[in-house]
């Protein structure tokens, strides 16, 4: 079917785009890239809601659209442009490694996914396995960033991850779910961006290596 | 019936309970009327029940759906152990009124509350585990005790002293660990904590909740490999380590043996031949122990290891069948338990006067102090039993007791000739500390010593006669 | 409907409180007079909703947005009567704290908005029916309970709340994940499952999951609530964040928050046993809980901070309660439940007494603490009972759990773990009796003033060290017909009889008695001692 193989397609881009967002040079050209993998995933939503009939997914991308593609990127753009800490080395993997590593979270989610038996995702099984490959990219993101407001990025894709799952699995869940989720993670990134410019205010840093006051 | 044993132990927690929030004058007097109301209720139960006016019985006092969980065991045993466990208490509240004081030569103090409250809740907390009918009511009982002993050991708060109690209170913790898994044992084979319930259980079960029982009170008994606290609980003020070794933490290892003997009916051997060997292992090397010490309380110390020895082979003995060695062991708690007070109370009245109680310097006490010279002298010769002494009594019992069941297992004979060595061996030392620090004229510690407090003299005049007249106490007691 | 008006409370005093120290802040006692009727109003309602629960069963609310059954009810009860109770204390701690200049009075109004909001996102958590909204409610006691820990803004708490932040929202990300999987797993059933978001829904529909799915479920859902709960190795943000914040928040932290997430992995183990059996959750229970236990135990050993030793008790006790949860089973479950709660009351009264070193010395170093009885008697009393009874000694309550949990694992045959966990706790009584001896007893240092904090602050402390004491000589009959119901419910799902709880030893054949020993008779020897059928009442004629 045309649009299953689009919902995969775009799933694919996901991967692409998320990767830019993390080995992006600038904090503040992470924030625009985070808006363009958002737009995908709305993107994802919308293709997935003319294939599935599911007409809470046009909801779903109404407020993903409100919140990912605008606010998160606004708010980090925002925050990234205030708080500049040239002291703070760039992290990450370097663009190889993280295409390596990409490459191979992808494939053993593949496996994981493999097994599961479920007729409503046969077909949707690339884009699922995209999904969990796409939250744990996000969670090497935060790992590997030394760049404290970098590592809330990383939160936003993991966060990503998991609500493309849920589209996939069910697309006819009610609005108020979703909402509350969303609503989550825009106050846990602000909250996020609240504390990190309390610590470049009182530390005078965004190096999560530089935060060693307690141990042990 | 119960209801005085229980009013003893609640009296005694109540007061414990009631003496940090008391001024500090009033402590004393609290603990001291606490542990008087105690003994005389114990002593009213003792009398009552020796006069055949009453029987034995066992109440259930608390329980959770069907299990029971507390209750009080009132028999010949623990009317016996407890009149000795709470007699010495009170003795030493009596005695320590004295001791505590800016008069002592060796630890001026003033008394703080703390002392009174933890040896009060001690005296209760002993009563409660002798008079428990449940094996969770010993473990509680148990562990209170730990604390207790914690809280008095490092009365004097000198690191050493906080190390020691520490080490008494988790060497003993340690141990108890056994007495939790005997616990979860008998609940899961019998429904409840009633230690009654033993005699129902599987061999294998049987086997495995004796074996715990045995680890922890070799634990509270200083026993290998668990001997490492005792001679360090030496910091603690000198009446409290007398109640240590006499009357309360030790002998509750001892006595939840000898209780889970006399509740377990047929035990299977392995736990008598295991329990005797290590028994006579600790008493050897108790008495190799004895030859290197100089100080006093170090010296009883080790005496008390090895006299719980002797009471451990006892209970092992007993578990092989001897019903004469179960009589010999109780009896030796009871007399142990007066000989040992006063020992230690004489160590005490040795350091309160003299500043010091290091035996080199102590020399010629009769002349200076007869009233603690012959003390000295009934205390060695209780403890390292010779007629007509307490100890003389209790050991000759277990003696017997042991080449009766011999007949059956061979490995017991050597044991027996080992102990009766080490007995020997020990009347000769202690023999040799006395010919030492009696009679003779007096060093210059001894003869510019300060008079004696009247409440010490009398508790150690109480104590020379019960180490005469106990075995004869235990002796009718038993049969 | 004591539930419907419970939720609003404190989200409305939070509101309240956040919204006027944004514009002007209020005075010092208004700012108290809102917190104190938040707090006693919470406790009066959680309250009310428990004793309904108890006499008629679970109520739900808001069509089936709220559902509150006995096991809801349980950790309700202890947030509403811990919460009751550092709030009150808080009210003593951040007077000395404003009087000392920590905080001024804008800090105090957000302080006081963020427990109240603190509050509010933990009733959610524990009365929410919608997994979804669990979930959201988790994440929001994160976020509500961040400024906490940030409050006084010194680099070290900054610090705090932001490994707490990051740890935590990533580690409730993976929650999220778990919980997606199982909604979406039941929702995408073909039989076409109304409400499949809704957790009553989905425990009569555990059959539909996919085997694969709902173990990967779990693993993600242990990892993410695991991670809120404190469990090694996902722990990393505890000691930091419970030592770093206010002490009544670090109390409320510790004894409550844990819970909460200990609660969600609960309501999921119920969900995967009944799908795939309870030998895979349980695996991982007891394994987490048993590193968590050995991990902390040593950590505990080596702390020179009082809160970050009563942190990592934090750890170690999770960790127990996980280990009785693995254990599963009637009495497990029993043990797990109840040190739930023990551990909640011992651990708010230790964090209060931190609390009360902390107005004192200014400074939680045991190297620097000194004394403490004498300084403070009764303060010291109390930390010396409450770490004592935490160190798991009679007679205090948590003596009984740990108790009960030696016995579950004996009874599943777990002899030589729990002969290990035990020697593990006696490593933690170590620590605790250390403290004793290095900072509560001893001289004191002639540089802090002798005198005790006010009663206001001891109050609470005593409160629960009575609490402590009587759920350690005999759990009170409510409590313990609560604690059955709930243990009811989690076993409903491992085919026992939801109602009628059986324990090991009910199966035991009738019990033989021996006479209790009387030794004045002629036959008197151990093995003389005729086994008898007796009843309670032993009775012998002695001759």
């Amino acid at each position: 079917m045309h649009g299953i193989q689009l919902v995969n397609a775009l799933a694919g881009l996901l991967v692409i785009t998320s990767l830019l967002v993390i080995e992006a040079k600038k904090p503040a050209t992470s924030a625009i890239l985070y808006a363009l993998q958002s737009s995908v995933l709305v993107l994802v939503f919308l293709a997935l809601a003319a294939t599935t009939r599911a007409h809470e997914l046009y909801v779903w991308s109404g407020t993903a659209f409100v919140t990912k593609v605008v606010l998160v990127p606004v708010i980090m753009y925002r925050a990234l442009g205030s708080l500049h800490d040239p002291a703070t080395p760039e992290g990450g993997l370097g663009a190889t490694r993280a295409l390596l590593l990409a490459a191979a979270v992808v494939v053993l989610s593949f496996l994981a996914v493999s097994s599961v038996q479920l007729p409503a995702i046969a077909e949707l099984k690339p884009a699922l396995a995209i999904s969990l490959a796409h939250f744990f990219l996000g969670l090497t993101c935060i790992v590997t960033q030394r760049n404290i407001l970098k590592q809330i990025f990383g939160y936003c894709l993991m966060e990503n991850g998991s609500h493309l799952t849920l589209a996939l699995m069910a697309p006819k869940a009610p609005e108020i779910v979703e909402i509350g989720i969303a609503t989550d993670a825009i106050f846990a990134v602000i909250i996020m961006v609240v504390i990190g410019t309390r610590i470049f205010r009182t530390l005078g840093t965004l190096d999560s290596r530089q935060l060693t006051e307690l141990k042990g | 019936m119960d209801k005085l044993a229980l009013a003893a132990i609640l009296v005694s927690f109540i007061g414990a309970g009631v003496i940090p929030l008391l001024p500090q004058k009033a402590a004393k007097w609290v603990c001291q009327a606490g542990a008087a109301i105690a003994f005389l209720f114990v002593l009213i139960l003792t009398v009552r029940f020796g006069t055949g006016g009453t029987h034995a019985t066992t109440t259930t006092l608390l329980s959770v759906g069907d299990i029971q969980v507390f209750g009080l065991t009132v028999d010949s045993l623990s009317v016996l152990i407890g009149f000795a466990v709470v007699f010495i208490g009170f003795l030493i509240t009596v005695y320590s009124g004295a001791y505590l004081n800016a008069g002592n030569r060796e630890h001026p103090d003033s008394g703080r509350r703390r002392y009174y409250a933890f040896l009060l809740a001690f005296i209760g907390a002993m009563a409660g585990l002798v008079f428990s009918s449940t094996i969770i009511g010993q473990l509680v009982f148990f562990e209170i005790t730990g604390a207790c002993s914690w809280g008095l050991i490092g009365y004097y708060e000198k690191p050493r002293a906080l190390r020691s109690a520490m080490k008494a209170l988790l060497v003993t913790h340690l141990a108890s660990i056994g007495l939790y898994v005997a616990a979860a044992y008998l609940l899961l084979g019998t429904g409840s904590f009633a230690l009654a319930g033993m005699a129902g259980l599987g061999d294998t079960a049987k086997v495995i909740v004796l074996f715990g029982i045995l680890i922890a009170a070799w634990g509270k008994s200083a026993q290998l490999p668990f001997h490492v606290w005792l001679p360090d609980a030496m910091e603690a003020p000198t009446p409290i380590s007398a109640y240590l070794h006499a009357a309360s933490m030790v002998k509750v290892g001892v006595y939840i043996f000898a209780r889970a003997i006399a509740s377990s009916g047929e035990v299977p051997p392995v736990v008598g031949i295991v329990g005797a060997t290590m028994a006579v292992v600790t008493l050897i090397y108790g008495f190799v122990m004895y030859l290197p010490q100089k100080d006093l309380k170090r010296l009883l110390a080790y005496s008390t290891i090895t006299q719980l020895s002797y009471i451990f082979l006892a209970l092992s003995l007993a578990s092989l069948g001897s019903e004469l060695a179960f009589k010999g062991a109780i009896a030796h708690i009871f007399n142990h338990a007066f000989a040992k007070t006063l020992f230690f109370l004489v160590a005490g009245a040795l350091s309160y006067t003299c500043g010091t109680r290091m035996l080199p310097s102590l020399r010629g006490i009769m002349k200076r102090m007869p009233l603690v010279g012959i003390a000295f002298c009934v205390a060695a010769l209780a403890i390292t039993g010779v007629p007509p002494f307490n100890g003389f009594f209790s050991k000759f019992v277990i003696f017997a007791g042991g080449f009766e069941v011999s007949g059956q297992h061979l490995l017991i004979l050597p044991l027996i000739v080992l102990a009766m060595i080490e007995s020997i061996g020990s009347f000769a030392w202690f023999l040799r500390w006395v010919g030492f620090s009696v009679p003779g004229p007096s060093s210059t510690e001894v003869a510019t010593a300060a008079p004696l407090p009247v409440a010490m003299q009398v508790v150690l005049v109480t104590l020379v006669i019960m180490s005469v007249c106990s075995s004869f106490i235990a002796a009718s007691w038993l049969g | 409907m004591a539930l419907l008006t419970l939720l609003p409370v404190p989200l409305i005093a939070a509101l309240v409180q956040l919204t006027a120290c944004h514009f002007r802040p209020l005075s010092r006692r208004t700012v108290e007079a809102v917190h104190l009727a938040s707090i006693a109003l919470v406790l009066v309602l959680s309250l009310l909703t428990v004793r309904g629960v108890a006499v008629h069963g679970p109520v739900t609310a808001l069509g089936h947005w709220l559902h509150v059954d006995a096991l809801g009810a349980v950790f309700l009860a202890l947030i509403g009567v811990v919460g009751f109770l550092t709030g009150l204390y808080s009210i003593a701690y951040m007077r000395h704290d404003l009087a000392h200049g920590e905080v001024d009075d804008r800090k105090l109004g957000v302080y006081y908005g963020f427990f109240s909001l603190f509050l509010f996102t933990m009733l959610l958590v524990v009365t929410a029916n919608n997994i979804i909204m669990m979930w959201v409610a988790v994440e929001a006691t994160t976020l509500g309970s961040a400024f906490l820990v940030a409050l006084y803004g010194k680099r070290s708490s900054l610090e705090a709340a932001w490994k707490y932040l990051v740890i935590c929202t990533v580690g409730v990300a993976f929650g999220l994940y778990g919980t997606v999987l199982v909604y979406a797993n039941v929702a995408a059933a073909p039989v076409g499952i109304e409400g499949a978001a809704f957790w009553t829904v989905l425990l009569q529909h555990a059959d539909v999951l996919d085997p694969t799915l709902a173990k990967i479920a779990f693993v993600f859902v242990l990892v993410g609530f695991g991670t809120k709960a404190g469990l090694f190795p996902m722990h990393a943000w505890l000691p930091d964040a419970h030592s770093e914040a206010p002490s009544p928040t670090s109390a409320l932290l510790s004894a409550v928050l844990l819970n909460c997430a200990l609660f969600i992995v609960i309501r999921f183990d119920i969900l995967v046993s009944k799908a795939v059996g309870p030998a895979f959750p349980h695996m991982l229970l007891l394994g987490l809980g048993v590193l968590s236990l050995a991990v902390a135990a040593l950590f505990v050993v080596v702390q020179r901070d009082l809160k970050r030793l009563l942190a990592y008790s934090s750890v170690e006790n999770m960790g127990l309660i996980a280990i009785a949860l693995g254990i599963g089973g009637p009495l497990g479950v029993m043990a797990a439940l109840l040190h739930t709660v023990n551990h909640s009351l011992a651990k708010a009264l230790l964090f209060c007494g931190s609390g009360n070193i902390l107005m004192k010395y200014g400074t939680r170093d045991l190297d620097t603490v000194k004394g403490v009885l004498r300084v403070a008697p009764v303060s010291g009393v109390l930390l010396m009972a409450g770490a004592l009874a935490l160190g798991g000694m009679p007679p205090f309550n948590v003596f009984v759990s740990e108790f009960l949990t030696v016995t579950a694992g004996i009874d599943a045959g777990y002899g030589w773990l729990m002969i290990v966990c035990l020697v593990l706790l006696t490593v933690v009584l170590a620590a605790f009796v250390r403290m004793i001896a290095g900072s509560i007893l001893g001289a004191s240092p002639p540089t802090v003033a002798k005198g005790d904090v006010g009663p206001l602050a001891l109050a609470p402390m005593a409160v629960l060290l009575v609490m402590m004491l009587i759920m350690g000589v005999r759990v009170p009959a409510p409590v313990a017909g609560l604690l059955r119901e709930a243990s009811a419910i989690v076993l409903a799902t491992e085919g026992s009889d939801a109602l009628a709880l059986r324990m090991p030893w009910q199966n035991a054949t009738t019990v033989t008695l021996a006479e209790p020993v009387d030794a004045g008779r002629p036959t008197c020897s151990p093995n003389a001692l005729r086994r008898t059928e007796i009843e309670d009442h032993a009775c012998s004629n002695r001759y």
